[in-house]
């Protein structure tokens, strides 16, 4: 049983939270404890996230309790919990582009409608300095890379008054694996200055590299629990993340010859932000027919504003883009023409049309129009889409359903069904398993490699190194506001890309 | 068109939340005339008494039922003119200003080079001319919207002032009839250019026009590879980029539709009911069409329905300063409570 | 001549100025008002009876400044509460505007006031030429010029300001600091509606000393207009402003030097400088626009 005289700063008991039909949180039990670090593991959707915002006060439990220091509290809402020191990193963070760092700052610290402008500066420099946390307070958020931007994110936790609990959401997702080192030395710094740390993750090593103690999360119960004490071991934590589940492998054959024809070029372009800043220069880029180029780099080093070149969303300012051999402009229009076809990193916000059906857009870019007098057959369209082999494939919702009732990743199947629909001669795809079960992954992926077998260049955007290295024949780093040259997966690793995700390459 | 759907719970979304939807738009109709009506009782008019009389002038003759669907004409036509756009995701308010210009135009032909032509020809050269007009200054608003980049909603509004001083220019000069006394107005057209008449009403041809003009563009909009072009651009500008669609070229020809539509409206006005050219010609009438376009959720067959009602309070209107001494436009303020009510129902209503 | 122009800037650039100021901190806070027409006018019966009534113009100032206020309340409602389409609802409240004043404005058309006069600040006004084009104003005008640096430094430099800014770009952040964007909101437009209603006020109360219907004439949508223009700086609103005033005064300069220029085209001088004004500004990049403003401006609001 449990010993009562043991320190903590936080306990859960019986934490319960219900969305609808789907229990994401059941009966959770925890101890957050001064001074150590607390990991949190468990696959997407096994209900972290859910924990968190519950201990961090957005969400209200159903069900149980939470104790600090020896009594029942409340912490929803957000301002409840961060009156009794528990702070919150998120994943997507919570600042202002258009305000300085210390705006920002002095948003969530100060009180009142009137600020000691200098003072605060100086406490920033202080604390930023104390945990090597560089961040310049004039700067402007929209200027920070996401690296940065959680640093402020630290910062400001670490401002307010008598933070105790630190809840970091996947910190790392945003970070190289060079920057990681340099972030779990920080953790421990904080530890060692008696904070409570809980660290949602869902990457093993991290977890045995500095956790005090590590909860288990499987489909929103906490199947595992143990102490550093008690010896943790990566296979144990992977049996209590999984389950029994067994899941079919990708399997990309090697030794496929890639034409020799090339799909896609750019040569010495230059693209702009919507700041009018340099995002990319110098960028020159080669796709063959059957060829799978991934993109790897850290999230916001330009890939979604390279993703809308090469589909003429943007235009190059300096430099030519050529598909087929023939040099496009910056028009949609054109590029469609050339048989290129691009799925979006936000599918919800540029795909999705409200109070359309999935089929009114499936003849948007992709299922071929079939015209009756002055308007559409959407009857004939409708029974060839039920019998495409791609709908079948990614279990696409009935067609009549609205898009913009559809979940996420029910978003993204069809919107992944649309572009392989066209078997385009170039696709452009970011963030292809977004908000997908594994099982939908791993069928995505199938069909992508189908896909370049049958001759389409593809240029892959992702964030999962796994991903790229799984599906990718070349590989090129965005970084440094430079695109690297290839490297042959085949003949490079990890370590090798995430070197470049953070310096670049040396020129 | 607004079907409702709730989000979360995806799939039953029917007859119960359809219900509910139904009365909350009957409710956001009825609500401000009741509060008008309180309005009106501390002004020691009956609002019961001026109701009724208002259903039953128009329902109980044709001339009444004329009179409505008169005042309805414009209303239908600047209706389309802020509908139309709207379903292209535009807000366009600039139909007071295009359907001036439009009777400007209207007026300039039929005084100049329409004299004496037989009405079969002349009439129809006229609307022409009138479509251009309004076509012409729409183009200023789509130049700068797809140019300029600038946003149309405040363009159409501030070129509106702009179109009436331009009306009042010409009407204090080269348009200006020689016998009127210094008044500021155009000589009357051509009498064989007045739009015929239904015999024991004054309501003329032009209503006919204008219904027309609605199933067209409801045709267009619902029916037609174009309407669903400009319906996935209303909706989502930025799938619509995605699908390869000239967004710019959309925004500009569908400005400029309405804008013709709006000076369809001026022509009519000018050959269906004044007969001459004012610099007062169809005040307001372009931000009650886009009220009535607003109250039909931009669908042009309701909008047949809304702005009929506007026209039922226009006469009330009359009837009020005549009867009661209150100035007509106090019947503007029953239109924008009506509006409130809809723009206020409008989330409760459409998802 | 040109310093009866500016001094005419001045002097009839003023109520549109005070607007562009409200309806400044209100697009700070991500809510376009197209009502501040409607508040203008509203304002401008508003303080114009207050003053018939109790003779002091003062008192008609802060009447005319609450009479635009409770009408924009009309549109924080509908806009933040129920989600309604931010320029339709102004549009409407633009309409409602015209309508109610026309209705309760009827008795107050023939009627007489003294208001505000110009009253020349001792030395000041002695400087030669600035003096008699800056310091010989009625006391609104005043305070509307110390109005735009005590803006400034609320918007720039205090945690007000800090909140008024992220109400308009992104409502999470103020959220997760505990502060509830939609009340940020709400007190933004209704700020904004004050200061249009005073706006109108000085139209009426010390500009012309009368009451028209519809005399606003569209200085409400220009101050809506000039916001953008001025790139939501509160410095630039007011140049904005007196460019728009400078055009009026051209027009009654012109008038009474006797040139053969239509009186019509003059109108349209203001208007059309104003679209001019916006033309030049969209030109270069646009990326001060309020994140919240900018979905609006584009149609997704």
């Amino acid at each position: 049983m449990e010993k009562h005289d043991e320190r903590y700063l936080l306990k859960t008991k019986g934490l319960t939270k219900v969305f609808g039909p789907l229990v994401a949180n059941s009966e959770i039990d925890l101890v957050v404890k001064p001074g150590s670090i607390h990991a949190i593991l468990g696959e997407n959707g096994a209900g972290k996230s859910t924990l968190m915002k519950m201990l961090y006060g957005v969400y209200a439990p159903d069900g149980g309790s939470i104790m600090m220091d020896g009594e029942e509290v409340e912490l929803h809402p957000p301002t409840k919990a961060r009156a009794k020191g528990i702070g919150m990193v998120f994943q997507d963070f919570r600042v202002v582009p258009a305000l300085t760092i210390l705006d920002n700052i002095a948003l969530s610290v100060e009180k009142g409608f009137t600020f000691n402008r200098k003072k605060l500066k100086q406490r920033i420099i202080e604390i930023s300095s104390k945990y090597g946390l560089a961040v310049n307070p004039d700067a402007y958020v929209w200027e920070l890379d996401l690296g940065q931007r959680q640093r402020l994110e630290i910062v400001k936790v670490l401002l307010a008054e008598n933070t105790r609990i630190i809840i970091f959401d996947e910190p790392t997702s945003v970070l190289v694996p060079q920057e990681v080192e340099a972030f779990l030395n920080m953790l421990r710094m904080l530890r060692a200055d008696g904070y409570g740390i809980l660290l949602i993750t869902h990457k093993i090593n991290e977890v045995l590299a500095c956790a005090d103690q590590v909860s288990v999360l499987r489909s929103g119960v906490l199947t595992y629990t143990a102490s550093k004490e008690d010896g943790l071991t990566a296979d144990q934590l992977i049996g209590a993340m999984m389950g029994d589940k067994e899941l079919k492998t990708v399997e990309k054959q090697s030794g496929i010859q890639t034409s020799s024809e090339l799909a896609l070029v750019i040569k010495d372009g230059m693209i702009k932000g919507d700041y009018g800043e340099v995002i990319i220069q110098d960028l020159n880029l080669q796709v063959r027919k059957g060829q799978i180029v991934g993109v790897a780099g850290i999230s916001g080093s330009g890939q979604k504003e390279l993703a809308e070149v090469l589909f003429g969303l943007r235009g190059l300012l300096k430099g030519s883009i050529e598909v087929a051999g023939k040099p496009l402009k910056p028009d949609v229009r054109a590029f469609l023409e050339a048989g290129v076809s691009f799925v979006s990193e936000d599918p919800i916000k540029e795909s999705v049309i409200p109070g359309f059906s999935i089929l009114q857009h499936m003849v948007l870019d992709g299922m071929e129009l079939k015209k009756k007098g002055l308007g559409i057959d959407w009857k004939a369209l409708a029974q060839e889409l039920e019998q495409s082999e791609q709908a079948q494939a990614l279990a696409l919702a009935a067609s009549s359903r609205r898009a913009d009732t559809l979940s996420g990743g029910n978003v993204q199947r069809m919107v992944l069904t649309r572009a392989l629909i066209r078997k385009p001669e170039v696709l452009i795809i970011s963030y292809p398993s977004r908000g997908l079960d594994i099982g939908t992954t791993r069928t995505i992926q199938q069909h992508l490699l189908e896909l370049a077998k049958q001759g389409t260049a593809i240029v892959l955007f992702s964030e999962d190194l796994d991903e790229l290295f799984k599906l990718s024949d070349q590989l090129v780093v965005l970084a440094g506001k430079r695109l690297t040259s290839p490297y042959e997966t085949a003949s490079t690793n990890a370590a090798q890309i995430g070197q470049l995700m953070l310096k670049g390459e040396s020129a | 068109m607004s079907q409702p759907t709730s989000i979360a719970f995806e799939s039953k979304s029917t007859f119960l939340q359809r219900h509910s939807s139904w009365m909350i738009q009957t409710a956001a109709i009825i609500a401000p005339f009741i509060l008008f009506g309180i309005f009106l009782t501390f002004y020691e008019v009956n609002p019961i008494e001026l109701y009724s009389s208002m259903v039953a002038t128009t329902f109980g003759d044709l001339y009444g039922f004329g009179e409505v669907l008169l005042k309805a004409t414009p209303f239908i036509l600047t209706g389309l003119a802020a509908a139309l756009p709207a379903k292209a995701g535009l807000v366009n308010v600039g139909g007071e200003g295009q359907l001036a210009i439009g009777a400007l135009f209207a007026t300039w032909f039929a005084i100049f080079y329409l004299d004496q032509m037989p009405a079969l020809i002349g009439i129809p050269i006229m609307l022409l001319a009138g479509a251009l007009g309004g076509a012409a200054w729409a183009s200023v608003v789509a130049v700068l919207k797809v140019k300029g980049k600038l946003n149309e909603t405040i363009t159409s509004v501030l070129l509106n002032y702009v179109a009436v001083f331009i009306v009042g220019f010409f009407v204090h000069g080269m348009l200006k009839d020689p016998n009127s006394f210094n008044w500021p107005f155009s000589p009357e057209i051509s009498y064989s250019l007045r739009l015929p008449v239904i015999n024991g009403t004054r309501l003329h041809i032009g209503f006919v026009i204008a219904i027309v003009l609605a199933v067209a563009v409801w045709f267009i909009l619902s029916k037609t590879r174009l309407g669903y072009r400009i319906r996935v651009l209303g909706s989502n500008r930025l799938a619509a980029e995605r699908a390869g669609m000239n967004i710019n070229r959309m925004y500009f020809w569908v400005l400029l539709a309405a804008g013709a539509i709006a000076g369809i409206a001026g022509m009519i006005e000018i050959a269906g009911i004044e007969g001459r050219l004012r610099a007062t010609v169809g005040t307001n009438f372009g931000y009650l069409g886009f009220l009535a376009a607003m109250m039909a959720w931009n669908n042009p067959l309701r909008l047949m329905a809304t702005a009929f009602l506007l026209g039922m309070i226009s006469v009330a209107g009359n009837k009020l300063e005549i009867f009661s001494g209150l100035p007509s436009s106090s019947v503007n303020i029953l239109m924008a409570l009506v509006l409130f009510f809809i723009l206020g129902s409008g989330k409760l209503v459409k998802r | 001549m040109i310093a009866d122009i500016l001094t005419g800037a001045i002097r009839s650039g003023t109520s549109v100025m005070l607007a562009s100021q409200g309806e400044l901190v209100s697009e700070r806070a991500g809510v376009i008002n197209l009502g501040t027409e409607g508040s203008m006018l509203c304002g401008a019966l508003g303080g114009f009876a207050v003053t018939v009534w109790s003779g002091n113009p003062w008192l008609g100032t802060v009447a005319g400044g609450l009479c635009g206020l409770l009408i924009s309340l009309i549109h924080a409602f509908l806009v933040i509460s129920c989600g309604a389409n931010q320029l339709a609802t102004g549009l409407t409240i633009m309409f409602f505007g015209m309508g109610v004043t026309a209705f309760f404005g009827k008795g107050f058309v023939s009627q007489q006031i003294v208001g505000f006069n110009p009253v020349p600040i001792p030395l000041l006004s002695d400087i030669p030429y600035l003096g008699k084009i800056l310091f010989n104003h009625d006391p609104l005008t005043y305070l509307s010029m110390l109005l735009v640096p005590m803006l400034w430094y609320l918007i720039f430099r205090t945690r007000l300001g800090i909140i008024l800014r992220a109400a308009g770009e992104r409502e999470e952040v103020l959220f997760a600091s505990g502060i509830n964007p939609r009340l940020v909101r709400y007190l933004a437009v209704l700020a904004g509606g004050f200061l249009a209603g005073i706006g109108g006020a000085q139209l009426s109360i010390a500009y012309t000393h009368s009451w028209v219907e519809n005399m606003v004439a569209g200085r409400g949508v220009v101050a809506v207009a000039l916001v953008i223009f001025a790139s939501w700086k509160p410095v630039q609103a007011m140049l904005g402003a007196y460019l728009f005033g400078a055009a009026q005064a051209l027009q009654l300069t012109v008038q009474q030097q006797g040139l053969a220029i239509s009186p019509y085209f003059l109108f349209m001088v203001p208007y059309v400088l104003t679209l001019v004004a916006l033309l030049i500004v969209e030109r270069r990049k646009q990326s001060q626009t309020p994140e919240a403003l900018g979905k609006v401006l584009a149609g997704s609001g």
